[in-house]
C-alpha cells in the first residue's frame, strides 16, 4: 500500500499537466470496455452430474449451485408441491434436525438455500469443504418430516391467504393461466385446497422422481481451483444414484384467436391492475433474443420507457407502467402493466395498446435507440461484478445450446442492433389483435366501453371463467319506505322485534390464526356490551349502557368521540333499520351489486351525523348481506371495511345472523356465534 | 480447557493469515490543495467504476431548529448545477447504464454513481458539478420538500413501528444532536429560508470536508490527472467545525407506550452505548451477533422458534462518532403482550451478563463476521464506501484490510464485560408499540 506524504509536493507537477475541459456538457464516454467472460472448467462425474467451475480469486469465497435442467412440470391437484418440497429439503436431515442444521451451517459463517429446483451454499473458502458436505446431506438424506411440512404448509397458506388480497398477485396468477393455458405447467396456480392435498409421499416421490444427478448441473464459482472442485464433487455427490427422468412435456400454448378482454372482479378496487400480454415464441440465446429485448426496453423498460412517459408522465394515469419479455425454450411471455386510476382503466388500455402499434409500425430514432443500447450495455458491465452472473452465463449457455462465446460478444451484438431489427422484433412478437388484456378491478365501474377491445368475459381469482357479474336492477317500484318495511318483514317483524327486550350472544372469534371468545349482551332498547377476550382475558371492549359509552382495547380506553357514540348506539339495535326513519337517517337505494353470489340491493346510508356507509340487502330475502364503510386512514387514504353476514337463524321469532366476517383487507376477523338467547331477564347492571 | 483456547488461536490466527496474503486491497490516498481527500483503488476485474463523494456532514451538524437539513441535501443536491439542467442529473447516469444513490446518517452524507467503466468521466462531471456549484434555488427547495416529505410519509409514518427510531433517540439523549434522527422536523424545513439553504451548501459542501473515492476499472495515472482538471479549481472553504458535546449518562431507565397503526405489539430496548471503534465498539458487535446473527442466533432461537413470542427479533448496533446506541427490538406473535415479550427479552440479555458465551458459539459468530466482512468487499461501491467511511471516522483507510483483526482480538470476557457494563435498565430507553385504540366497530 503506497501512502502519500506530501500532497501538495505530488499534486503541483500534476497542475501543469491539467487536462482540459469543457464543464458545460457532458463529457463523451471512453471506447467501449472489453468484456472478459471467463470460460468456466467443465467435466462430468460418473453419475452423469455436469460440473462447471468459475474460477475467481478477488476475494476468498466459494459457493456452488446446484441446479436441476428442468423447465417445470405439471402439478395438478396438488400445485405448489414443487415450492414446498424445495423449503422442506433444507429443514433437517436424517442425522440432524433444523436447529443442529442451522447451527451448522452458521457456525461455518455460511449460508444454505433451497428451492424446488435448486440448491446452492456459499461461504469463505477455508470453510467451504464442510459446507459442501452439508448442502449434500440436505440434497441427498433430507429428513422429509411430517411436522416440518406441516410447518410449511402453514406459511405457504397464511402466503396464500394474503394474495388474495393483492391485486397484482391476483393478476400474475390469472394472466399466467390464460396465456400459458391450465394444462401448461407454467399456467397453474397454487391454491389453498392444491397445497392442501399436498402429502409428504408426494414430496419423496418428487425427489426420487426429478432430483437425479444425470440432469443436474453444479456450478461452483470463487477461489477454487478446478482439481480442488473435482475431488469435492467427486467426494460429496459421486455416490449420488443416477436414475430415468421422464422428461415433462409441455402443450403447445396457442394464442387467443382475438384479442379479448379478461375481467377479475374485485369490487373493492379503487385502482385496476391491467395487463396487456402474450405468450411468445422466443428461446433463451435464440439471435432475436437480443433486439428483442431493446424493443421491450424501449417499449416499457423502467423509467425511460415509452409506457412510462406515455401513461405516467404526460398523462398521469399512474405510478408507474412497466412492459417484460421474458424468453422461454418452451414458451416466452410478454406483458405490458400498470396500475391505473378506475376511471382511466379504459384510456390506459388504449394507450398501452398505442404504443405497442407505434413501435410495430414506426422506426425508433437513433438517440432512442443509442440511448437504450447505453443504458442495457451499462446493465450488463455492472452485473459482471457479481460472480453469480458469470455462473449464470455458464448454465444458460449449457442449458441452452447457446453458442459458447454468446455472453463475450454480447456487447458487440447489442451495438449492432439497428432499428429494422427492432421493429422487425415487435412485429414477429406482439400483435395487437391477439392479445390477452387482463383486468384485476371493479367491474361495475370500470366494465363499460372495453367490448371495443373484443370480447368481454369474466373471472375468478384462480382463473375460472364466470358468468357476468349481472346487472342486477333494483325494483324500481321499490322506495326506501316499501324496502325497510320488506326488511323488517324479513327479519321477523315489528311486533317480533318489539318483543325482544334483552339478548346474550356467545361464541368465538378467529383473528390471524387466534381464536378469541365473543360475548355480547343487549338489553333493549339501547343498551349493549360486547367484550371479546382471550383466555378469560379481555381485549377489547365495548359499551353503551345507560347512556355511558366505553371503549377500551387491552385495558386502554379510547377517547369517545360523536362519531363513536353514534356507532355504539347504531350497534345497541337488533335489527337497526326498525329505527332509522325515527331517528333521522338517510336511506338511499343506489344500485344492486352481487354479495358473495347473491343479487343484493346497494342502500346508501346517512346517519344523523353524516357519516355515510353502505348496506347491501338480499334481493329475494331481504336479509342484511353486508355493510361496507369506508374510513380514513391517516398516510393511507381511504380504507375500505366490509362486514359479512351469514347464516341466519330464527331466535324468538326473528332472523338473527350466526356467523359475521369482518374484513379490514390485511386483517380478518370471523365471528362465529354458538349460542343465542333471548328474554332471559337481563337487568342493566348485568352489562358488565 | 487449555486445548479448547489453543485451538481457537489457531483459528483465529489462521483467519488473519489469510488475508494477509494476496487478499488485501492496495488503495492511493492523497489530498488536493483544496483540501479534497482522494482514495483511488485501482480494480479490473470488471469494467465499472464507482465515483463516491462523502461529506462528513449530517444531521448531528444541524441547527436545533433546523433538523433535517443534512437528509434534506441529499435530495437538494440532485436537483442541478450550472451546467446540469434541473432533473437531468438522474438521467445523465440512467442513460449511461448506470446507477445513483445517497445516503444519510447522523454523521455523514454519501453520493455515489456505479457506472460501466467508460463513463468514468460523467462521474467525475457530475460530482465536481455537485461541489463546485450545485443550484440552489426556491424552485428546487419546493419540490424536494415535497419530495420529503413524502419519503417521512413513505418510511416513518406510514410504516409500521416506522417511527422508532425517532421516538427512541428523543429519549436516549437530552443534549446531544444524536437526539434527533437524519429525518428531522418538516416544520424546521417548511420554515427555512432560501438563505439558510445556500449557507448551509456553502459551509459543509466544500472540498476541504469531503472524500472523493473511486473504485474500479480505471487506469491510475490518467485519473489523477483527470481528478485535478474536475476538481481542483474549486475553492477552498473555511475549516468546518464539529460539535463537542458530552451527553450526560441517562440516569435511570425510560419507558414509553407508542400507539401506531399495528396489528402486532412490539418492544423497542436501546440501551446506550459507547462510540464507534473503540474495543467496546468491537465486543459489541460480537455480541449483536450472538444475539441475532441467523436462524442459530439467542434471539432468533428463543422468541422466535421455540417459544413462538415473536415473528422477529433482531439487535442492531446503532454506533456513531460520538456515542452510541444498542438497539434490541422484537415484533410480538398475534395475541402476545409486549410486556411478556420484554421479560423474555430481558432473560435472553440477563443470560448474556451471567454466564460467558460458549468457546464454540463466540468462534461461530467470528466466522459469521469474516464472511460480511470479506463479502462487503464484493462491490467497488462497497470497496468505496467502506475506504470513504474509514477515512473519515478513524483517520485510517487501510482498515478496509486490518478491521477483521479487531473483532478477532475479541474475547468471550470482553462480551460479558460490555453486556454488564451497558445491558442493565438504567442505562436504557424501552418503547412498547401497540395498537391504536380506536373502535372497531361492530
Amino acid at each position: 500500500m503506497k501512502k502519500i506524504v506530501f500532497p501538495l509536493l505530488f499534486c503541483l507537477p500534476l497542475i501543469s499537466m491539467a487536462q482540459k475541459i469543457d464543464r458545460t456538457k457532458a463529457p463523451a464516454p471512453g471506447k467501449a470496455p472489453l468484456i472478459q467472460v471467463g470460460s468456466p472448467v467443465k467435466f462430468t462425474l460418473a453419475n452423469g452430474l455436469q460440473v462447471f467451475v468459475v474460477k475467481n480469486t478477488k476475494l476468498p469465497r466459494v459457493s456452488a449451485t446446484l441446479a436441476l435442467d428442468l423447465d417445470g412440470f405439471m402439478e395438478g391437484n396438488k400445485a405448489g408441491l414443487g415450492d414446498i418440497a424445495g423449503q422442506l429439503m433444507k429443514r433437517g436431515t436424517t442425522t440432524k434436525s433444523k436447529a443442529v442444521l442451522d447451527e451448522a451451517v452458521e457456525y461455518l459463517g455460511g449460508s444454505l438455500s433451497t428451492s424446488s429446483l435448486s440448491a446452492s451454499a456459499s461461504s469463505l473458502k477455508k470453510n467451504f469443504p464442510q459446507l459442501m458436505g452439508l448442502m449434500a446431506e440436505v440434497v441427498l438424506h433430507p429428513a422429509l418430516s411430517a411436522e416440518e411440512l406441516e410447518k410449511v404448509r402453514k406459511q405457504t397458506l397464511s402466503g396464500i391467504e394474503s394474495s388474495k388480497d393483492n391485486p397484482d398477485a391476483i393478476s400474475n396468477n390469472v394472466m399466467k393461466k390464460l396465456v400459458y393455458g391450465s394444462n401448461h405447467a407454467f399456467g397453474e396456480i397454487t391454491t389453498t385446497a392444491t397445497v392442501n392435498n399436498v402429502q409428504l409421499d408426494d414430496v419423496k416421490k418428487y425427489f426420487a422422481n426429478y432430483w437425479k444427478p444425470n440432469i443436474a448441473y453444479l456450478v461452483f464459482v470463487g477461489d477454487i481451483e478446478p482439481e480442488t472442485a473435482k475431488a469435492l464433487a467427486e467426494k460429496n455427490f459421486g455416490s449420488w444414484a443416477k436414475g430415468t427422468v421422464t422428461n415433462p412435456s409441455f402443450p403447445k400454448v396457442t394464442k387467443p384467436a382475438q384479442t379479448y378482454v379478461a375481467i377479475v372482479d374485485r369490487p373493492a378496487s379503487v385502482q385496476s391492475v391491467v395487463a396487456v400480454a402474450t405468450a411468445v415464441d422466443l428461446a433463451q440465446g435464440a439471435p432475436s433474443v437480443i433486439p428483442s429485448n431493446v424493443m421491450n426496453n424501449i417499449l416499457g423498460g423502467g423509467f425511460s420507457g415509452r409506457l412510462f412517459a406515455n401513461l405516467r408522465e404526460k398523462h398521469g394515469f399512474t405510478y408507474g407502467a412497466y412492459s417484460s419479455l421474458s424468453p422461454n425454450r418452451q414458451v416466452g411471455i410478454f406483458s405490458a402493466e400498470s396500475a391505473v386510476r378506475n376511471e382511466k382503466t379504459d384510456s390506459a388500455i388504449q394507450e398501452i395498446l398505442h404504443e405497442i402499434n407505434v413501435i410495430r409500425n414506426e422506426k425508433v430514432g437513433d438517440s432512442e435507440l443509442v440511448r437504450m443500447k447505453n443504458y442495457l450495455s451499462g446493465g450488463f458491465a455492472r452485473s459482471l461484478e457479481n460472480p453469480a452472473t458469470i455462473a449464470g452465463f455458464a448454465l444458460n449457455v449449457a442449458r441452452y445450446k447457446m453458442p459458447a462465446d454468446y455472453y463475450q460478444k454480447y456487447l458487440t451484438n447489442l451495438a449492432s442492433v439497428n432499428a429494422q431489427q427492432v421493429q422487425d422484433a415487435a412485429k414477429a412478437l406482439l400483435n395487437p389483435s391477439q392479445m390477452h388484456i387482463v383486468i384485476v378491478g371493479n367491474a361495475k365501474q370500470i366494465a363499460k366501453g372495453l367490448e371495443k377491445y373484443g370480447p368481454v368475459k369474466y373471472f375468478d381469482l384462480e382463473g375460472n371463467e364466470v358468468a357476468a357479474p349481472t346487472e342486477v336492477k333494483a325494483d324500481a317500484s321499490l322506495t326506501p319506505e316499501i324496502l325497510i318495511q320488506k326488511i323488517i318483514n324479513a327479519a321477523g317483524g315489528k311486533e317480533a322485534i318489539e318483543s325482544i327486550k334483552d339478548i346474550q350472544l356467545t361464541g368465538t372469534a378467529s383473528v390471524m390464526g387466534q381464536s378469541l371468545e365473543v360475548n355480547q349482551k343487549m338489553v333493549l332498547p339501547g343498551n349493549m356490551v360486547s367484550v371479546m377476550s382471550m383466555g378469560g382475558m379481555a381485549l377489547m371492549k365495548q359499551a353503551v349502557v345507560d347512556g355511558k359509552y366505553t371503549v377500551s382495547q387491552q385495558g386502554m380506553e379510547a377517547p369517545i368521540t360523536d362519531e363513536l357514540k353514534a356507532e355504539l348506539d347504531a350497534s345497541a339495535v337488533l335489527v337497526p333499520e326498525h329505527t332509522y326513519i325515527a331517528k333521522g337517517y338517510q336511506f338511499k337505494i343506489v344500485g344492486a351489486e352481487k354479495v358473495e353470489g347473491n343479487d343484493a340491493i346497494d342502500v346508501e346510508i346517512t346517519n344523523p351525523a353524516g357519516k355515510v356507509s353502505h348496506r347491501y340487502y338480499d334481493a329475494n330475502s331481504y336479509l342484511l348481506l353486508k355493510t361496507s364503510k369506508s374510513q380514513e386512514v391517516p398516510g393511507r387514504g381511504a380504507v375500505t371495511q366490509q362486514q359479512f353476514y351469514k347464516a341466519y337463524k330464527t331466535v324468538n321469532g326473528i332472523q338473527l345472523p350466526s356467523e359475521e366476517l369482518i374484513d379490514m383487507g390485511q386483517i380478518k376477523i370471523n365471528v362465529k356465534y354458538t349460542d343465542i338467547k333471548a328474554n332471559q331477564g337481563l337487568k342493566l347492571a348485568d352489562l358488565k | 480447557m487449555q486445548k479448547k483456547i489453543m485451538l481457537l488461536f489457531v483459528c483465529s490466527f489462521a483467519l488473519v493469515q489469510l488475508f494477509a496474503q494476496g487478499q488485501s486491497i492496495q488503495f492511493e490516498k492523497y489530498t488536493l490543495p483544496n483540501g479534497l481527500k482522494v482514495i483511488l483503488h485501482e480494480d479490473h476485474s470488471a469494467p465499472v467504476v464507482a465515483v463516491t463523494t462523502l461529506y462528513h456532514v449530517g444531521s448531528k451538524n444541524e441547527d436545533t431548529a433546523r433538523t433535517g437539513f443534512a437528509h434534506f441535501f441529499e435530495h437538494l443536491l440532485f436537483e442541478g448545477s450550472e451546467n446540469i439542467k434541473r432533473g437531468e442529473f438522474d438521467k445523465y447516469v440512467t442513460n449511461a447504464g448506470g446507477q445513483l444513490n445517497a445516503n444519510t446518517t447522523q454523521d455523514r452524507t454519501f453520493y455515489y454513481e456505479l457506472l460501466p467503466s467508460n463513463q468514468l468521466d460523467l462521474g467525475l462531471w457530475l460530482e465536481s458539478e455537485r461541489m463546485m456549484h450545485a443550484k440552489i434555488e426556491q424552485v428546487g427547495v419546493n419540490t424536494q420538500r415535497e419530495v420529503v416529505k413524502e419519503e417521512k410519509r413513505m418510511r416513518m409514518d406510514n410504516r409500521p413501528y416506522g417511527s422508532f427510531l425517532t421516538e427512541m433517540l428523543k429519549r436516549a439523549f437530552k443534549v446531544h444532536p444524536y437526539k434527533w434522527a437524519p429525518i428531522g422536523s418538516m416544520d424546521h424545513l417548511n420554515a427555512a429560508k432560501l438563505e439558510e439553504f445556500i449557507q448551509f451548501y456553502k459551509t459543509y459542501y466544500v472540498p476541504n470536508n469531503c472524500v472523493l473515492s473511486i473504485a474500479g476499472d480505471f487506469n491510475k495515472a490518467e485519473l489523477k490527472k483527470k481528478i485535478e482538471a474536475y476538481f481542483a479549481p474549486i475553492p477552498k472553504g473555511t475549516d468546518v467545525k464539529r460539535p463537542n458535546i458530552i451527553e450526560p449518562p441517562l440516569g435511570g431507565e425510560v419507558r414509553a407506550v407508542i400507539e401506531d397503526n399495528v396489528q402486532l405489539e412490539g418492544v423497542f430496548q436501546a440501551y446506550r452505548a459507547p462510540k464507534q471503534g473503540g474495543e467496546e465498539y468491537y465486543a459489541f458487535n460480537v455480541l449483536s451477533n450472538i444475539l441475532s446473527g441467523g436462524e442459530s442466533s439467542r434471539m432468533n432461537k428463543t422468541l422466535v422458534d421455540t417459544k413462538q413470542l415473536a415473528v422477529a427479533a433482531q439487535s442492531v448496533p446503532f454506533f456513531n462518532e460520538d456515542e452510541g446506541v444498542f438497539i434490541t427490538l422484537a415484533i410480538a406473535n398475534a395475541g402476545v403482550k409486549a410486556a411478556t415479550l420484554e421479560q423474555n427479552m430481558d432473560s435472553v440479555v440477563a443470560e448474556l451478563k451471567t454466564n460467558l458465551v460458549s468457546e464454540r458459539e463466540i468462534q461461530k459468530v467470528k466466522n459469521q463476521i469474516a464472511t460480511e466482512w470479506v463479502s462487503s468487499k464484493a462491490s467497488m461501491a462497497g470497496i468505496a464506501e467502506n475506504l470513504a467511511n474509514f477515512e473519515v471516522y478513524f483517520g485510517d483507510a487501510n482498515l478496509v484490510n486490518t478491521e477483521l483483526e479487531k473483532y478477532n482480538k475479541v474475547t468471550r470476557e470482553d462480551v460479558l464485560k460490555v453486556a454488564k457494563k451497558y445491558l442493565n435498565k438504567d442505562n436504557r430507553v424501552v418503547l412498547y408499540y401497540v395498537p391504536k385504540t380506536k373502535a372497531a366497530t361492530k
